[in-house]
């Protein structure tokens, strides 16, 4: 897929998660909404990009609070797969 | 009494409406002893009693009106003879109905109306069911002393502009019937009787053909006429029906319940049924007079099948259809992985036919990429409502509506898109409701006749929840909220957390003014309103959840009614109006590829387990592919399976370019539908569907109805939906064998809670049912949340203003809107191929006379319309209705493309698309778009390709 579309798909969820006040609640909700509505195979490309930046095309940047969604997804994967 | 065929006959008529009262009274008519509630007339109290009274200006969908004088009757000590359709019961009343006296005087009042009719009841189209004949043979007319000779209205002339129904002045009686329907019923008013005295007559607007007045075709008048005046054509042509069939109108998210009458497998005419729940024997053009599509000669009854979208078609045998579809699939997944397929469901489909999809692709595709089209409609409702107070529902029945003080309608153009029900709104308004009207558009709720909304918050498109929170900002900061409530009905520690963040000043109307367009002080009165009265209800449609803070915006409706106590009793309530007919069905029976039926998550190991050991299969404990992602997936290479029951995502869907680029890249698509629709001029094989008229079924209202969907004739391609289906999931080696929709029911009974006390026979027996319906609840649940929240306590959740990154810019300094209207249903595929069409041959873009000034486009131009998107052309119709900046059209006819122009910006939480605002340029042009060309080329060769496959089976044939 697109991976511009899922990163802005990610920091939509992101920015309306957060009430700019308490972050980790941000974080917390969504990582929680990316497993419960994306497929592993979206949530693997989106790390897969996190893991390895741009690849020189040009992508949008993950938002911060997405960002450490995503990197949080990141740890859980390579725990499973430890 | 609502089972399969009944004999023809009229339905029972008690003269007057129906009245409630806790006073109970008791009297004599004709020495037999009735007892009714205080305030019911004489005349239905006899007709309680199996007493029939004549009468002719008194039906009992009508307020009485008192003016042919035939329900005359005698009092005991009373003067006169009053007429009974005009005089309360009292205590002790003694009636006599039929005496030498009344009889003569009865007798009379019929000569007089006889003398002015034409006599030619046996060529009558309404010949053995007209009211006058009926009344003439009751009252023992013989003769009509003043002969036919004197002034009469014979030479009147037929108006016959409407396209389902004739008026023949010639043999109108004055009863006014029509025009209490239109008042009452409707809410139109476009009737009214016209001069005095003899020279009185129906008159439709200013006099004008039915075709060019304010009438908007609902048929209630038709309806409410005791003779042939107001008649339907159909009835005319084929005569009078010989039995009926009760069931469920298969157009928009009211579910009106209809007898289809019938003769033989024939439709001759749909009446609305005085018994349905949520219409009440009420209707709109659509149910009532546009089946004819079911019956168009461009239905597809034969299976037909390709290799490649650039082939002609080739006519099969559902056996080699159902083995070619299984054989590619399968090979699909072999090459690419189980993932590597899916299906979509339709909210047109019956509830037993989208279970049965899900089940498919869940069972037999062995993966959870299963949706449907309410994803581009209302999944918000689904995600926003869950959320916050624990059911994917609205909470209330549409008969709420009429103990509501203020009603507040965000989003919606119910008289367009959910008639029926506005009509019963308009009638709470006359009544002395207070109304608040949402929208960026003047609808027709803003300003109609007798219709005036108090409040109309005009907002930008895009700026729902920034308005929605400077309401509840208002709310709380002039302490108007309904303390009680919170502390018994929520969670403490969310509505703290949102208490603090809608106080917030970025949330006070001064604030949201500027971004939204409306001024501070229409937010504060509007808020004031809906918190200040006894009982507040909000009604909302797609221009809420067609946003990308879609999900947002439903929070921020169950916020507003959480802190105000506006949940959990009759006139309050939050109540999404869903568009097709099945919407709420169809997501209720597990169509979303994250649920499994009844809303429950398919990560839940239990919930697994009790399909599992059901469906004798593993099920995937992971969600799959939303239908935008399946596009995404298709371009990209993963997905290249796709089966699409009853849905027409090539039309309905936004960015059409990309979706043709996706449906362009699928191996194999197989598309199940009455029509060649434009997603199956994409398809590899074709399997024709049935109309509702042609299956058995339930259908699942807006207000979570259940009703029954009858068959009146065999399905013209031999199989009803679910049957296909099931043959499909056994040529994949998942075997099904229900012989009966009623068997699929008592499955989704057995395995979801909510429906657990459902089955065919308890709806035969209560005509519907609204879920949940279980052992605590075993009639069902007309209002929820009643003690408590489904999930406990409610939920208030912080609902942060993320404005769109759909924003206009001097290259695209318009925000265009989209919508649908009274005649035409969705694509249009259904309503285009009957006479609807009279009322809505293209989609026109309205624009602002300001804007259209400033590029010089006039009503009737060319306009064309671009965003980042894509590129179209509509014509203009230069109208008010819109505000400056804004335009504004709908997508009933695929040549004018309207999705091209729409772009994939979509709801955060549910990938909705945001049909709701797209930033484009608009100016003259001379000629149809690239696009347009390329489409219409496209559907030429498509078509031929057609052609050839049913030439091909003639010469076969022949
Ligand atoms: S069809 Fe409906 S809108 Fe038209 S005149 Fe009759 S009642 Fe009024
Ligand atoms: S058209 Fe029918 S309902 Fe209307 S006044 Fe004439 S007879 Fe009565
Ligand atoms: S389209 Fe809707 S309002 Fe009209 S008859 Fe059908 S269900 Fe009723
Ligand atoms: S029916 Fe009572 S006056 Fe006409």
């Amino acid at each position: 897929m697109d991976v511009n579309k899922l990163v802005r798909m990610a920091n939509q969820i992101a920015a309306n998660l957060d009430d700019g006040k308490n972050p980790q609640r941000a974080i917390d909700g969504t990582v929680d909404h990316l497993k419960r509505f994306w497929t592993p195979a979206m949530r693997r490309q989106i790390v897969e990009h996190y893991r390895q930046g741009s690849n020189g095309e040009e992508v949008i940047e993950l938002s911060f609070i997405a960002a450490q969604a995503v990197a949080r997804l990141a740890e859980e994967q390579q725990q499973a797969t430890a | 009494m609502s089972a399969a065929f009944q004999p023809y006959r009229r339905a029972r008529d008690f003269g007057t409406p129906k009245r409630e009262s806790q006073r109970q009274v008791t009297l004599t008519i004709d020495s037999v002893t009735v007892t009714v509630p205080e305030g019911t007339t004489v005349l239905r109290a006899a007709a309680e009693a199996g007493i029939n009274i004549p009468k002719l200006c008194a039906t009992d969908s009508l307020e009485p009106f008192g003016s042919c004088r035939l329900c005359l009757v005698e009092i005991q000590g009373a003067k006169g003879l009053p007429a009974s359709c005009t005089t309360e019961v009292r205590e002790g009343m003694v009636v006599t109905t039929q005496s030498k006296r009344l009889a003569d005087v009865r007798r009379n009042v019929m000569e007089l109306y006889i003398s002015d009719h034409p006599l030619d009841c046996l060529t009558c189209p309404t010949n053995g069911d007209c009211e006058l004949q009926d009344m003439a043979g009751a009252v023992g007319l013989r003769e009509v002393r003043y002969g036919y000779d004197g002034a009469n209205h014979f030479g009147a002339k037929k108006d016959e502009s409407n396209p389902y129904f004739t008026f023949d002045p010639t043999k109108c009686i004055v009863c006014s019937r029509c025009v209490r329907a239109c008042e009452e019923i409707q809410g139109t008013f476009a009737l009214t009787i016209d001069g005095r005295g003899f020279a009185s007559k129906v008159a439709a607007s200013q006099n004008q053909p039915f075709l060019d007045s304010e009438c908007v075709s609902c048929g209630a008048c038709v309806q409410a006429c005791p003779t042939a005046t107001l008649t339907e054509k159909s009835l005319i042509e084929l005569g009078q029906p010989e039995h009926y069939v009760v069931t469920t109108c298969a157009y928009c998210g009211v579910g009106c319940s209809f007898r289809a009458e019938m003769k033989g497998e024939q439709v001759v005419k749909m009446v609305p049924n005085k018994d349905g729940h949520a219409n009440h024997g009420h209707s709109c053009v659509k149910g009532r007079f546009a089946f004819g599509y079911a019956t168009h000669k461009d239905r597809i009854t034969k299976p037909m099948i390709r290799n490649s979208i650039h082939e002609p078609w080739k006519e099969v045998s559902w056996e080699e259809a159902i083995s070619f579809t299984a054989k590619k699939f399968k090979e699909i997944q072999a090459k690419y992985g189980r993932h590597a397929i899916g299906g979509i469901t339709s909210s047109r489909c019956t509830n037993e036919e989208t279970y049965l999809v899900q089940k498919l692709v869940r069972a037999a595709f062995g993966n959870n990429n299963v949706d449907t089209c309410a994803r581009v409609c209302h999944s918000p409702t689904g995600y926003g409502l869950k959320t916050t107070l624990g059911e994917s529902a609205g909470t209330q029945a549409f008969d709420s509506v009429m103990k509501a003080d203020v009603i507040m309608v965000i989003g919606a153009n119910p008289p367009d898109a959910h008639p029926v029900f506005a009509s019963q709104l308009k009638r709470r308004v006359r009544q002395g409701a207070k109304l608040i009207v949402v929208d960026p558009r003047a609808t027709d709720l803003v300003r109609s006749p007798h219709i005036e909304a108090d409040y109309h918050l005009a907002l930008r498109p895009g700026t729902n929840v920034a308005v929605l929170n400077a309401m509840a900002h208002v709310i709380i900061s002039e302490g108007l909220e309904d303390k009680e409530f919170i502390a018994a009905r929520c969670e403490r520690d969310a509505y703290e957390d949102w208490r603090a963040f809608i106080l917030e000043e970025r949330n006070s109307p001064e604030a949201v003014e500027k971004e939204s367009g409306v001024p501070a002080e229409t937010i504060r009165g509007a808020a004031r309103l809906y918190a200040s009265a006894p009982n507040a209800a909000i009604y909302y449609g797609l221009g809420v959840s067609e946003h990308s803070q879609g999900s947002t915006a439903v929070m921020a409706i169950a916020n507003l009614a959480m802190c105000t106590g506006n949940l959990g009793r009759e006139g309050v309530g939050v109540n999404p109006l869903r568009g097709q007919n099945n919407v709420q069905g169809s997501c209720d029976m597990g169509s979303f590829p994250h649920e499994l039926p009844g809303y429950r998550h398919v990560s839940d190991p239990n919930v697994r387990k009790l399909f599992e050991q059901d469906w004798n299969v593993t099920i995937d404990p992971e969600p799959g592919l939303r239908i935008p992602n399946m596009f995404d997936a298709a371009i990209a290479g993963t997905f290249k399976g796709l089966y699409v029951q009853g849905e027409d995502v090539a039309q309905s869907d936004p960015d059409l370019n990309h979706v043709a680029k996706a449906l362009s890249s699928l191996e194999c698509m197989v598309v199940q539908d009455l029509f060649l629709n434009e997603t199956a001029k994409f398809a590899h094989v074709f399997l024709p569907g049935s109309s509702f008229l042609e299956k058995n079924g339930t259908f699942t209202n807006a207000e979570r109805r259940i009703s029954r969907v009858r068959k009146v004739m065999k399905p013209l391609a031999g199989y009803e939906d679910w049957e296909v289906t099931q043959l499909l999931a056994n040529a994949m080696g998942y075997p099904m064998s229900y012989s009966h929709p009623r068997e699929i029911m008592e499955e989704i009974a057995r395995l979801t809670p909510t429906f657990a006390g459902v089955s065919y026979e308890k709806l035969d027996e209560l005509g519907s049912i609204q879920w949940p319906c279980n052992e605590k609840a075993p009639q069902g649940t007309p209002t929820m949340h009643v003690e408590e929240f489904v999930r406990g306590k409610g939920l208030f959740r912080v609902t942060p203003y993320v404005p769109t990154d759909e924003r206009t810019n001097s290259k695209y300094p318009l925000l265009l809107t989209t919508g649908r209207i009274l005649s035409q249903y969705n694509v249009g595929a259904q309503t285009r191929r009957t006479a609807n069409v009279a009322w809505h041959s293209e989609d026109v873009l309205e624009i602002h006379p300001h804007d259209a000034e400033q590029r010089g486009i006039q009503t009737g131009d060319w306009v064309g319309l671009k965003s980042r998107a894509g590129e179209t052309v509509l014509r203009a119709l230069v109208t008010e209705r819109v505000m400056p900046g804004v335009v504004y059209t709908t997508f009933h006819h695929p040549e004018s493309g309207a999705n091209v122009v729409t772009t994939d910006n979509s709801d955060w939480a549910t990938n909705c698309p945001e049909y709701k605002v797209t930033a484009v340029q608009a100016y003259k042009v001379e000629k149809l778009s690239d696009w347009q060309q390329r489409f219409q080329s496209f559907t030429e060769q498509q078509l031929e390709f057609l052609r050839k496959a049913r030439a091909g089976s003639e010469e076969a044939v022949g």
